[in-house]
């Protein structure tokens, strides 16, 4: 546009910003293109590489302890350092304190049952909470249950630690398992109920420590899921002439059912890395497998963080490799938990849910 | 109504004993809200036993929450409340000692859109089946077939009867959902617009249906689409703001009404 005479102004650009970025658009400058790419891949890039350096400085600490430990490690029960005093010695290349010995057998049912007692405690009260709070509070209480929620899911697990240890361990050992103990009948798997109910850290008092660190999880999640079940279904089995109870089973719950199993696999993996609190409550009892459900035990975390200390007094570093060894298991376990609960959400959301497909 | 064989129920054999009055349902001076919003004012309305009955009117005029008022569906909505009363073969469905879920086997509905639950297409016909102990297991079969053929939809799904229902068309779905809501035997189906998300093939074989099942089934259908409410009903009711203007003959209320409101509302003069 040109100016003819003094007075005439150029109107002023309406739309300078849209005008500039379509300008720009379709330049390859290297600050609108490049650069965001470069750093969106780097940042893409960071936790892949932080995986595989993590497992990776595991596996080569761990490798010696792997080749002395071999395979019998997974069923063996002994824990040994070995003599501290003697001289140390060699044996397949691997230099290790006289006498030293590990097996992985109680570490790994201590995780696995404490995490199995925790799930199972925890999946079935999560869920009913949440369908509590999802169908039958009014507004306002349910959004306080949700504030709880939230706020034990952000207590420290030293605090849950600390309130088991002083607190809920001696009240289960008191009030809880006695009783459990003394009617339970002398049956095969039943047994495991029964016996010396020991003096409050133990079996039973980490697995329900950490149901109580993983509700939050799994209920706020149920919780979720539940309000996105449609009306429509809800209102067809009502009209159908279901109870609550029933609409809650036979609707609700298949529509919400590979969220929460998602959910719950997420509290599971969570117990079965929690560290601290177990190693509160547990009765750091290394080298057997629990006998019943009461006794002292550890778990392959809590252990960890236990014996560091005295590991780095092991002047051959074999007990350091060992722990790195207990660390790549405790990984490998996790993964394989993953694994199985992606088939499991796989196989169970086997009816399609009518997502993303018009009616 | 013999329990012991429901799968022997055919459209051809009438479930429901006429009681000599012709009535299968009525309200009597219906008075229902939610807080203090009044939605239906001072309702007396009789539903002819073995007929269609046919609810029409502009949104919001209260035939929606009506026809929920038949079975009860309105009672979980928050703030509900009512005065009057809805009588099912003579009693009151609002009495205190009324079981909501033997209520709602009798009364069956279908909704605007179809909603089958996540289990498979067999699942979902015996859904009401099961909840109730209607039969026995070894009838499950047989009641399948018979709900589904009874609807039409028995050649396209007998071969996927444990697959997901949510595959099938919408039409397909809502016809399973009508299979699922004949199941239980009811004596009276509520009908909510049931073919506003339908095709005009599958409305058609849905107003097919409806005509045929009828002298074995009390129906009431709201919709809101006239030529519908003509070509399916023998009553139709109109009701405007709350009130229900006018019930009489199909044929009578579109063609020469009494009301001048019905007759605006039925020539489209008032939408």
């Amino acid at each position: 546009m040109t100016l003819t005479t003094a007075d005439q102004v150029p109107p002023a650009d309406p739309l300078p910003a849209t005008r500039a970025a379509l300008a720009s658009h379709g330049r390859t400058g290297f600050m609108q293109e490049k650069l965001p790419r470069l750093v969106t891949s780097l940042a893409a890039f960071v936790p892949m590489a932080a995986l595989l350096a993590i497992v990776g400085v595991l596996a080569w600490k761990a490798l010696p302890a792997l080749g002395y430990n071999g395979i019998g490690f997974l069923w063996h029960t002994a824990w040994r350092p070995g003599n501290a005093y003697a001289n140390p010695v060699r044996t397949g290349g691997v230099l290790h304190p006289v006498g030293a010995s590990y097996g992985a057998l109680p570490l790994v049912a201590g995780t696995l049952e404490s995490s199995v007692i925790a799930v199972a405690v925890a999946v079935p009260v999560s869920v009913g909470a949440a369908l509590l709070v999802v169908e039958k509070l009014p507004r306002r209480l349910s959004s306080t249950v949700g504030l709880f929620l939230e706020v034990l899911a952000g207590i420290p697990s030293v605090v849950f630690g600390l309130w088991g240890a002083l607190t809920f361990g001696p009240f289960i050992a008191r009030d809880v398992a006695p009783f459990v103990a003394g009617h339970m009948p002398d049956v095969p798997v039943l047994n495991f109920f029964r016996g010396n109910v020991g003096y409050g850290e133990g079996l039973l008092t980490s697995g329900l420590v950490l149901a109580v660190m993983i509700i939050p999880i799994v209920a706020a999640t149920a919780r979720d899921l539940l309000r996105q079940v449609p009306r429509l279904p809800k209102e067809g089995a009502l009209a159908l002439g279901m109870s609550d109870w029933e609409v809650a089973r036979k609707v609700s719950l298949p529509w919400a059912r590979a969220g929460i199993i998602g959910a719950s696999v997420l509290g599971l993996a969570r117990a079965l890395g929690e560290t601290m609190a177990v190693a509160m409550v547990s009765g750091a009892v290394l080298g057997t497998v629990p006998t019943n459900l009461y006794l002292p035990m550890s778990t392959i975390a809590a252990t960890i963080v236990s014996q560091l200390d005295g590991a780095f007094t092991d002047g051959t570093g074999y007990a350091v490799r060992t722990l790195a060894e207990f660390a790549l298991l405790l990984a490998v376990i996790t993964l394989l938990t993953n694994i199985a609960a992606r088939v499991l959400v796989r196989r169970v959301a086997g009816t399609a849910l009518p997502i993303g497909r018009g009616v | 109504m013999s329990l012991s064989s429901p799968a022997a129920r055919s459209v051809d054999s009438p479930v429901v004993v006429d009681r000599g009055d012709g009535v299968a349902m009525r309200a009597r001076g219906l008075s229902l809200g939610f807080g203090s919003t009044a939605v239906l004012a001072d309702l007396d309305l009789d539903i002819h036993r073995g007929t269609i009955t046919a609810l029409i009117g502009p949104t919001g005029s209260g035939k929606t929450t009506f026809l929920r008022s038949l079975n009860r569906m309105n009672d979980k909505v928050a703030k509900h409340w009512h005065r009057g009363d809805v009588l099912l073969d003579g009693s009151n469905i609002y009495s205190p000692g009324v079981q909501l879920m033997a209520l709602r086997r009798r009364v069956g509905m279908l909704f605007q859109r179809p909603n089958p639950f996540p289990m498979s297409i067999a699942e979902n016909v015996l859904a009401g089946v099961k909840a109730h102990g209607i039969a026995g297991k070894q009838h499950y079969r047989a009641i399948v077939e018979a709900r589904l053929r009874e609807v039409g939809l028995w050649e396209a799904v007998s071969s996927r009867l444990g697959s997901s229902p949510f595959n099938l068309s919408g039409g397909q779905q809502q016809l399973l959902c009508l299979a699922r809501a004949l199941a239980t035997g009811p004596e009276v189906l509520l009908l909510d617009e049931p073919t506003s998300s339908l095709d005009p093939i599958t409305t058609e074989h849905v107003e097919a249906l409806l005509r045929s099942l009828a002298p074995a089934l009390t129906i009431v259908i709201v919709t809101h689409n006239l030529a519908q409410a003509r070509r399916v009903s023998n009553r139709t009711a109109f009701f405007y703001q709350g009130r229900l203007v006018e019930l009489t003959d199909t044929t009578k209320l579109f063609e020469s009404p009494e009301h001048p409101e019905t007759a605006n509302y039925v020539s489209g003069r008032m939408g």
